[in-house]
């Protein structure tokens, strides 16, 4: 009974655009956000920072970003590895070579910003090419990126391994060492970017995007410039994942090689997305949610059981639960997770009367 | 500076023949049912595995019980289902009901024949004649179960969302694959002589060298290609499916039933994936990589066209050719220019030939011009 | 209702287009004006170019050969949203609605080559995004009064029914406040309320806002009433011109219709 909207009149155009126009909803978000901000540390391990809340953040930007592009503009992507690469080294080689602007903020903007120029190039091929074809074409910036990190040593400042370490990591003068400072760190450009990302999406240039996304010839015939408005995506897109992946390279990892943004995780993202919910930015972090603990379950399930399980074995479990999953959710429930929880919201709405 | 030049047109020739044939099986289904099929990698590499495992030795290494159980399982649903299959067209010449019971004999036949398998699969390897047939139905029962349980509940779902699914049904036969036969390096042992062949001695100084597996997988493959090019021209089958590739609802209004159809698609496809991945087996190991590697089939098919097969045939060559030839005269000239820490090149280039190729001609070499309407 | 209008300024002018795909001729030789304010109707039996024709108009289809003018200038080869920008919108023979969108975002996307903020404002969404989203609401809300869809302002246009998805679909080129509309057979499928309802939407538009209209449609009662002039194409060649009267009396478009044989 405590979640309805009756009672709550909207009197001007302004109140009936908000991002949440019913009460409870604003609540329980400013809520959320405040627990995660004031409880969690309280009695958070280092492990649940380092293994789980961090992982978790820093992939449900990316499948923001992912989700900009595959869900709200309709154009499969199978290069967030390779954009997220881009991020990480531009943060790494600005911080290195200038170390008057080594401050996270400004490096992690930069490398977002440098992710959306590589998007931007990268995406002009999907003014001629749609669908699967443009999915191919995107897996062709994976490769050549994954190359290019690899092989150019300037990138990888002449390290002979060609592993990359980052040095301090401090934002205006806040040194970010301990699990828990990098948590709220992330944690705040996590919210900010999740607002900019909800704002572009309701405004007129997120209804472009779906404008083409769902008819495009019908979107070009009204007045939409294709190639303008899928670009505009790619940029977005990128900058969101490249952010991710500086983040990623900075303050998960620490040191990384090219390995770590190579194709697997370009389908670890797109899968976050689809079982998330395409078109939803909520999706996006119940799919980064579920891809971040089912590795994590399936580690503790033999345990539990009892069975002596090898880690090949569950890793291979993995990949089987992984795809049955895409397959499920595509079958059974398109949008993903969140139309699922908007189903369980309506029901809430009607309790206790089932009509 | 010819000799050399040769003898890597040729290699890359050979390897893109083996393109050619992982592309072939996209095209069969994109033809046929719309579906960007994805998962032909995986099925690939899961051919590879399954028959690898069937014919290797199981020289004391640990093997799950589990492992057994599921293999006789599958393999007496197989064989149980083949039996069926042929029961039942030698039924429609003439035969009654009681399919029911039918179908429980032949149940109890399959799981018999299952039990056995295990037991005679537990007691080692198996000679190549029984091992390919038996892949070939494990491959026809996947086919079978992909069609049934994930295709036909996106029926009429757009192509993007048929090609994410396809992306699961990878994901999900790279784990199954190697939980059911594991993950160490197989090697598959065709009996082909191993020693290089010299070609033109006379002409090259040296004369230009060829391994001679790679030419029989190119006779394999031209051979197949022209079983498939008359399968499709000049069988009651054959014209179904190109009845259905032109026009779904056309084709299911004359008659012609869907789903059987798309069956039949998705069991060659799977015998084409078993003929690439013995070949690759034989060539590199069986290995997880076979999955990745069969990702160079989408160049192929951009360059080609998604519906043509004598396009995946002429791409495969193209691009197999146009990778080898960049790795070893183009990528030594990058490494000295822009001081590289190596070349590898080849990983990539065959990608941006084919984005190239698209930004020129969208529709491919031998793809159909698109004519779009509203 | 039967009107005599006379009109003297001509919006656009096409002059012997010719257009083929292949070796397949769609339209040979075509010419005929819209006038500014009419209602001008083309019809003709199936297969007869009428679609083809409004491609070409805004720009979706380019020509082999001829010209068009608009607004007195003769153009060359324009992509789609170059004619949306000129003032030309258009409704479609199988409804083209953004699916995944509400009635409300539809119509609103009619509202965007009027909406200038760019990313970085529209990524706060205060000042003058929030503002410009606010003006622009207002507008749109104004088609929706008008078409007499508020109950369905936040449903998607996925769920709606046939009629008042073709409803949506007019709201959304009206959005746009085009010069001139292009309608591409709206009463087709519709049953007689809804073409009445359709009908009078039309004539509104075309009375409120002075909008010139070009319409294709089967239905010869309504195209009789409601168009001042009528061109009639049959295999992609023009057969007939004129007002509704005369195309009545014309002996070609009788033929056309009645099926003699060439």
């Amino acid at each position: 009974m405590l979640y309805r909207e009756a009672g709550q009149f909207k009197t001007t155009y302004g109140a009936d655009q908000q991002i949440f126009p019913i009460l409870q909803d604003r609540l329980f978000v400013l809520a959320v956000i405040a627990a995660a901000v004031l409880v969690v540390p309280l009695f958070a391990t280092q492990y649940l920072y380092t293994e789980i809340l961090i992982p978790f953040l820093i992939l449900s930007l990316a499948a923001i970003g992912l989700n900009i592009l595959v869900g709200y503009c309709g154009q499969v992507s199978l290069g967030t590895g390779g954009f997220m690469a881009v991020g990480a080294y531009a943060a790494y080689n600005l911080g290195l070579r200038v170390p008057e602007l080594n401050n996270l903020v400004i490096v992690f903007l930069f490398g977002g910003l440098m992710s959306a120029a590589v998007g931007i190039l990268f995406g002009l091929p999907s003014l001629r090419i749609k669908g699967f074809y443009l999915a191919v074409a995107t897996l062709a910036s994976q490769f050549f990126l994954d190359w290019l990190f690899a092989r150019v040593k300037w990138l990888t400042n002449y390290t002979p391994s060609g592993s990359v370490a980052v040095g301090e990591t401090s934002a205006f003068g806040w040194k970010i060492d301990t699990p828990a400072e990098r948590y709220l760190f992330i944690l705040a450009f996590v919210v900010v970017a999740t607002v900019v990302a909800k704002n572009l999406v309701r405004g007129h240039i997120g209804r472009s995007w779906m404008a083409i996304r769902d008819m495009d010839i019908a979107a070009e015939i009204i007045g939409f410039r294709p190639l303008r408005t899928k670009l505009s995506a790619f940029a977005v897109s990128s900058f969101f994942i490249g952010i991710a992946g500086a983040m990623w390279g900075f303050l998960r990892l620490g040191s990384w090689e090219p390995l770590a943004f190579d194709i697997n995780r370009s389908f670890q993202i797109l899968f976050m997305v689809i079982i998330g919910g395409l078109g939803s930015l909520l999706g996006s972090f119940l799919g980064a949610a579920f891809i971040v603990l089912t590795p994590i379950l399936l580690n503790q399930m033999p345990g539990w059981l009892g069975v002596g399980m090898s880690t090949a074995l569950i890793s291979h479990l993995e990949f089987m639960v992984f795809g049955a999953m895409i397959i499920f959710f595509l079958i059974v429930e398109p949008h993903g997770l969140a139309r699922l929880w908007s189903i369980a919201k309506e029901k809430l709405r009607l309790w206790p009367f089932p009509h | 500076m010819l000799g050399p030049f040769l003898e890597t047109l040729i290699g890359g020739l050979l390897t893109g023949v083996l393109y050619s044939l992982v592309a072939l099986g996209f095209v069969l289904i994109f033809k046929a049912s719309g579906v960007f099929n994805f998962a032909q990698g995986a099925m690939v590499l899961f051919a590879a595995l399954t028959l690898a495992r069937l014919t290797g030795e199981i020289d004391g290494r640990e093997v799950h019980l589990a492992n057994f159980v599921i293999a006789a399982a599958i393999l007496g649903t197989a064989l149980a289902f083949v039996g069926w299959y042929a029961w039942r067209e030698y039924m429609a010449r003439g035969g009654g009901p009681a399919e029911r019971n039918r179908m429980a004999v032949l149940a109890v036949v399959g799981a018999v024949i299952g039990g056995a398998v295990a037991w005679f699969y537990g007691k080692g390897s198996w000679p190549l004649w029984v091992a390919l047939p038996a892949t070939a139905a494990i491959m026809g029962v996947l086919a079978y179960a992909i069609e049934r349980l994930v295709l036909r509940h996106l029926v009429n779902q757009e192509g993007i969302i048929l090609f994410m699914a396809t992306l699961g049904i990878a994901y999900f036969l790279d784990g199954f694959g190697q939980t059911l036969w594991g993950s160490d390096i197989y090697k598959i042992d065709l009996g082909l002589p191993k020693a290089p062949i010299f070609l033109f001695e006379d002409v090259f100084p040296g004369g230009l060298l060829v391994e001679p597996g790679d030419l029989v997988a190119a006779l394999i493959a031209g051979l197949l290609v022209v079983v498939l090019a008359i399968f499709f021209q000049k069988t009651r089958i054959g014209r179904a499916l190109r009845a259905v590739a032109d026009d779904h609802a056309a084709a299911q209004s004359v008659g012609i039933p869907l789903n059987t159809i798309w069956l039949i698609v998705w069991t060659v496809s799977g015998f084409v994936a078993l003929a690439a991945g013995v070949i690759w087996g034989a060539k590199l190991g069986v290995q997880f990589s076979i999955s990745l590697i069969a990702l160079k089939a989408l160049p192929v098919l951009i360059l080609g066209g998604f519906t043509s097969v004598p396009g995946a045939i002429v791409g495969g060559l193209i691009i197999g050719a146009g990778e080898k030839l960049s790795e070893v005269f183009l990528a030594p000239i990058l490494v000295r220019q822009f001081d590289l820490a190596g070349g590898g090149i080849e990983n990539w280039f065959a990608y941006m030939l084919a984005l190239i190729f698209l930004l020129f001609r969208p529709q491919g070499l031998f793809g159909e011009r698109i004519i779009e309407r509203v | 209702m039967k009107r005599t209008r006379s009109f003297n300024e001509v919006l656009l002018a096409v002059e012997n287009i010719s257009l083929s795909f292949g070796g397949v001729k769609a339209l040979s030789d075509i010419s005929f004006d819209i006038a500014k304010g009419e209602i001008r109707a083309i019809i003709g039996p199936n297969g007869a170019g009428k679609s083809s024709m409004l491609n070409c108009i805004n720009g979706f289809y380019h020509p082999q050969q001829g010209a068009i003018t608009y607004k007195g200038v003769r153009r060359s080869q324009m992509r789609p949203h170059e004619a949306a920008e000129q003032g030309i919108a258009r409704t479609f023979q199988n409804i083209a609605l953004f699916r995944g969108m509400s009635t409300l975002d539809n119509i609103m996307t009619g509202r965007n080559l009027r909406m200038k903020t760019g990313l970085f404002w529209q990524a706060l969404h205060v000042g003058p995004a929030a503002r410009e989203e606010i003006e622009h609401r207002r507008a749109v809300e104004k088609i929706i009064d008008f078409l007499e869809i508020q109950h369905i302002r936040k449903v998607p246009v996925g769920q709606l029914p046939y009629g008042l998805q073709k409803r949506v679909e007019l709201g959304r080129a009206l959005a746009a406040q085009p010069e001139l509309l292009l309608l591409d057979e709206p009463m087709a499928g519709m049953n007689i309320e809804e073409k009445q309802d359709m009908c009078r939407f039309v004539l509104d538009v075309n009375d409120e806002f002075g909008t010139t209209i070009c319409l294709i449609e089967h239905d010869m009662g309504v195209v009789m009433d409601i168009s001042d002039r009528v061109v009639v194409l049959d295999y992609g060649k023009k057969i007939g011109d004129g007002a509704p009267d005369e195309i009545k009396g014309n002996q070609a478009v009788i033929d056309a219709y009645l099926g003699v044989s060439h």
